[in-house]
């Protein structure tokens, strides 16, 4: 519903009256630009944040703290500074600084995507559990969780490293920031957004009722980053506070499927057949690398289909081929720039060779990292306990009152 | 402090009554976005009825005022439901919020069953599903990308096969380039049209020209004849006569001469045109008015001067047109020599306050086009190229080498590639372009769009004389007395010598000799080959600046006074 109210506030003020007075027109008021001051802030309360965060899920164990700072996050990274600045999006400007030597990073942004993974190698993704808004208010409305069957969840899974893959490429080729651009929630923390994003961020907090952080889980192109750095985490969030009984309560607990059972008394497959299935899926690796990076090279010519120069050309083209005319506000404004065809050809030529390059390496990135997914199933690990799974788990501290060990105490 | 039995209730009716309200707030801004949709003050029907009563009859008054009342309402109208839509949103999140904070409170306030669930988990049949939807879900995303790719493309160029197509192309134009330039150039053995030679190349036509003469003591010299009027432009040749200018103050005169005799057979004076500046422009003192070559097609004769008369005789000497084109005043006086291509006279204006290439029709002086050049005057003369099947006029000047279409006009190509002072021509061969000035450098050119610079040295810089090449060497000689031979594709310099006496002449070729001309008036001939090797050297007797010319085994120096004839018959 907060769409209409977007579409609005976005749509294109008609002209003024015609008025035969003497009276003066308001002079246009121009917002300031926020004080420089407030990237610095933003940095500090995210690293304070950050460590409260970290206190709370791996020392309090503290489930409420973890929501508090959640709404916490929510309203000062959501709601006051409208989503941005975001670690989520600053993905694509790490990718634009590295491919193109004419963008310089703001350091904020730089330090938005640093920090967070820095925190997720020390302690998992403390990130996610309370600093970032977009988890917050999936976290804040997911309500009623229920778990989807594993096949779904693995599949819905491989979205975020297509997602982030495609950010990459598109940032690195100066095209888009689609992560920013297709951001479901920002239009709600602004009140203003195109209303397909609203309807869409809508649908997601709807669905999130039921299948908790869908975004979150299926989306998030950072989370992949998150993933695997959380993996080499030296301490992570643990579901039991002391020795765990194997007791099972817990199994239930995640909503996210992020907890690995204890295969105590778990029939495991046979070791020939594991070692079976690890030589195969170790082989599959190069394979799905070839595989993906060729794909990404095929698919690369019609992707720079997101570049604006491509679009504009296309159109371009199909009116002096075919005669539909270039409408488009783009096609108007650069008949009235004084660039010529042959330049906009030539420079939708240079794009599409950069996707040809970029391509491989972004479908190399997707083929390993399913090749590494199945390879990591195919391991055969033995575990005495029920423990988060370092990747998966966005440390929510949901399965701490699921747990009835107490924790160890002097006097016990 | 967990809610009771009795706070649920309350708790669950309190969020059904959020859950209500918003519902219905969400249902007037639907409906309010409807109007805002439907709304449009500018195109209202009752505004635009109102407007067009008005506009029958402007002096209304009253009308006037209801058309600002109708126009007043549709837009509070608009701005109505905008704020409708406004307000909304607000009261809309607030509903939200209420509603997911009850329903968390009803939700927290549930006891965690712990239950210990009945059967273990399948955790090997687990993996092996998540596996084999992992596997499926890859082979999906790949063969989903392949698909797609398909799809997407269909409005991009095709660059792969552009670039196969290009690939071959070039390879085809490379190859039929070749077959084009591999047609030598031969020079006519008799017409010795332009300044240096045919199409200003610096190659003479036929061969057996003498190599040893001596002018003091008469040996082969076949005449010498005095002209009348100063001047440092050189002979050209068509037929049996010779054309040469002077000039002594503003009297600027054409000499056709005898070739076989000397005799001066006509002169032709050229003074007083419309548009002619009174003074003399600034120059070097060197110079004078008659600096620049004549160029004839043997039905005209064309001269231009450094007051910027131009004007085209016939062979006879009678004036076809004249006409003053413009003072080109610069600071060493003008220096550009004429050139014709079919039936185009082509002139190199570069004064002070233009430069420019123009095309005159020869025969009537109509310009036929002018193109405007980018940067400063130079003193270089136009040269004829044919490259792919394109004839050009090549022009050396500050900062661009440039190509032009000698029927149009039109720019083909520029490589910026000189500064300072530049007074050498282009050198021509099948391939390149050569050019070169001193204090900057010398630069291989390879015509084309884009023209490209295939090398450049800056050893050996003429300041004054231009260069000449073959398809396989580059000579040039320098105003300090050097004399370098180039591989004209590579750029290596195959041999220097230094021969003591400095060079205004520009190098000819001809019969596979270079001929070069020193100040002194003492012409070095060397073998045009890969080692260098000094035929002879023989001395006119007076100094001389001017590029000879060749014609039927005879050749025609202008020293500082007399024209002289060699001849090795005599």
């Amino acid at each position: 519903m907060l769409a209409w109210h977007m579409v609005v506030i976005a749509q294109e003020r008609f002209p003024r009256p015609e008025f035969e007075t003497d009276y003066t027109y308001p002079e246009y008021q121009l917002p300031a630009a926020r004080h420089a001051a407030w990237e610095y802030i933003d940095t500090g309360v995210l690293i304070l944040v950050l460590s409260v965060t970290t206190w709370l899920a791996l020392k309090k164990r503290s489930r409420q703290g973890l929501v508090w700072i959640s709404l916490f996050s929510l309203g000062y990274f959501g709601f006051f500074r409208e989503g941005c600045i975001c670690s989520v999006g600053s993905v694509q400007n790490v990718a634009l600084a590295l491919f193109n030597d004419g963008y310089s990073i703001p350091l904020t942004a730089l330090l938005f995507f640093i920090i967070p993974l820095v925190y997720a190698l020390f302690a998992g993704r403390v990130f996610c559990a309370g600093a970032c808004p977009l988890g917050a208010i999936q976290e804040l409305t997911g309500i009623w969780p229920k778990k989807l069957p594993r096949a779904v969840e693995a599949t819905l899974a491989t979205i975020p490293f297509i997602y982030l893959a495609l950010a990459v490429l598109f940032s690195a080729t100066q095209s888009q920031f689609i992560i920013c651009r297709y951001d479901p929630f920002v239009g709600i923390f602004r009140l203003n957004a195109p209303y397909t994003m609203i309807i869409f961020g809508a649908l997601l907090l709807l669905a999130g009722i039921f299948i908790n952080r869908p975004y979150c889980r299926f989306l998030c192109p950072y989370g992949v980053l998150l993933n695997i750095t959380s993996r080499f985490a030296s301490r992570h969030l643990s579901i039991t506070p002391a020795e765990c009984i194997n007791c099972r309560l817990c199994e239930n607990a995640c909503p996210y499927n992020a907890i690995l059972p204890s295969d105590l008394e778990i029939k495991n497959e046979e070791p020939a057949v594991v070692r079976r299935k690890f030589i195969t899926y170790l082989v599959l690796i190069p394979v799905f690398v070839v595989a993906g990076a060729v794909a990404l090279y095929i698919l690369s010519p019609g992707l720079s289909g997101a570049n604006y120069d491509v679009k504009l050309a296309r159109e371009i083209r199909l009116e002096m081929k075919e005669g539909i005319p270039a409408a488009s506000n783009a096609a108007i404004a650069f008949k009235g720039s004084g660039r010529t065809d042959e330049q906009l050809f030539t420079a939708e030529t240079e794009i599409i060779e950069r996707y040809r390059k970029g391509g491989p390496w972004a479908g190399l990135f997707l083929g390993l990292s399913i090749g590494i997914g199945l390879f990591s199933l195919a391991i055969r690990t033995e575990r005495t306990e029920y423990r988060p799974h370092k990747g998966k788990c966005y440390s929510c501290g949901r399965c701490f009152k699921y747990c009835p060990v107490k924790p160890k105490t002097e006097s016990t | 402090m967990k809610p009771d039995e009795k706070d649920i209730r309350l708790l669950k009716f309190i969020s059904q009554v959020a859950a209500g309200f918003t519902l219905v707030v969400a249902l007037t801004m639907l409906f309010s976005l409807i109007q805002l949709k439907t709304i449009d003050p500018l195109d209202n029907p009752i505004v635009a009825s109102v407007k067009e009563q008005y506009d029958r009859d402007p002096s209304n008054a009253l009308l006037a005022e209801q058309v600002r009342a109708v126009d007043l309402m549709a837009r509070k109208a608009y701005f109505s439901s905008r704020w409708q839509v406004e307000t909304g949103s607000y009261l809309l999140l607030a509903g939200a919020v209420v509603f997911i904070i009850c329903q968390r409170l009803i939700a927290g306030s549930k006891k965690i069953a712990h239950s210990r669930p009945g059967m273990q988990p399948d955790v090997p049949g687990q993996n092996k599903l998540a596996m084999n939807t992992l596997m499926f879900a890859g082979v999906v995303i790949f063969t989903a990308a392949i698909v797609s790719s398909f799809v997407l493309r269909s409005a991009l160029p095709d660059t792969l096969s552009e670039k196969r197509l290009a690939a071959g192309e070039e390879r085809e134009s490379r190859a039929s380039r070749r077959a084009v330039q591999s047609a030598p150039f031969v020079a006519d053995p008799t017409n010795y049209p332009f300044f240096r030679g045919q199409d200003g190349r610096g190659i003479a036509g036929g061969e057996g020209y003498p190599t040893e003469w001596d002018g003091p003591a008469g040996i082969n010299i076949k005449w010498k004849t005095e002209i009348p009027k100063y001047g440092k432009s050189s002979p050209v040749i068509w037929g049996d006569k010779i054309f040469v200018t002077g000039a002594e103050g503003k009297e600027c005169e054409i000499y056709c001469i005898d070739k076989h005799t000397g005799d001066i057979i006509w002169t032709a004076l050229v003074h007083d045109l419309p548009g002619e500046p009174d003074e003399i422009p600034e120059m070097d003192h060197d110079a004078g008015m008659a600096v620049s070559t004549v160029a004839t097609n043997g039905s005209e004769v064309c001269a231009v001067f450094a007051n910027g008369n131009l004007v085209c005789t016939d062979t006879d000497g009678r004036i076809k047109w004249s006409k003053n084109i413009g003072n080109p005043e610069n600071i060493y006086g003008y220096a550009s020599s004429l050139i014709i291509y079919e039936n185009t006279l082509i002139v190199q204006f570069d004064s002070n306050e233009k430069i420019s290439l123009m095309g005159f029709d020869a025969k009537s002086g109509e310009l036929k086009w002018e193109t405007p050049r980018q940067g400063y005057p130079s003193w270089s003369s136009p040269v004829i190229g044919t490259f792919d099947g394109q004839p050009q006029v090549l022009v050396n000047s500050n900062p661009n080498v440039t190509g032009f279409n000698p029927v149009t006009g039109a720019q083909l190509w520029a490589v910026e590639a000189m500064y300072g002072d530049v007074a050498p021509s282009c050198a021509v061969n099948s391939t390149m372009v050569y050019a070169v000035t001193d204090y900057a450098k010398l630069v291989a050119i390879q015509p084309g769009q884009p023209a490209t610079v295939i090398w450049e040295d800056n050893m050996f810089t003429p300041d004054v004389s231009s260069p000449v090449a073959n398809d396989d060497f580059l000579f040039l000689v320098t105003g300090y007395g050097d004399i370098a031979c180039y591989n004209a594709q590579s750029g290596d310099t195959i041999w220097t010598r230094y021969l003591n006496e400095p060079f205004y002449a520009s190098p000819i070729i001809a019969d596979n000799l270079i001929y070069i001309l020193d100040r002194s008036g003492v012409m070095h001939i060397v073998r045009a080959a890969e080692e260098f090797q000094l035929v002879a050297k023989s001395p006119i007797g007076e100094r001389a600046d001017c590029t000879p010319a060749f014609s039927d085994k005879e050749i025609y120096i202008r020293a500082n006074t007399n024209l002289y004839c060699i001849s090795e018959s005599e």
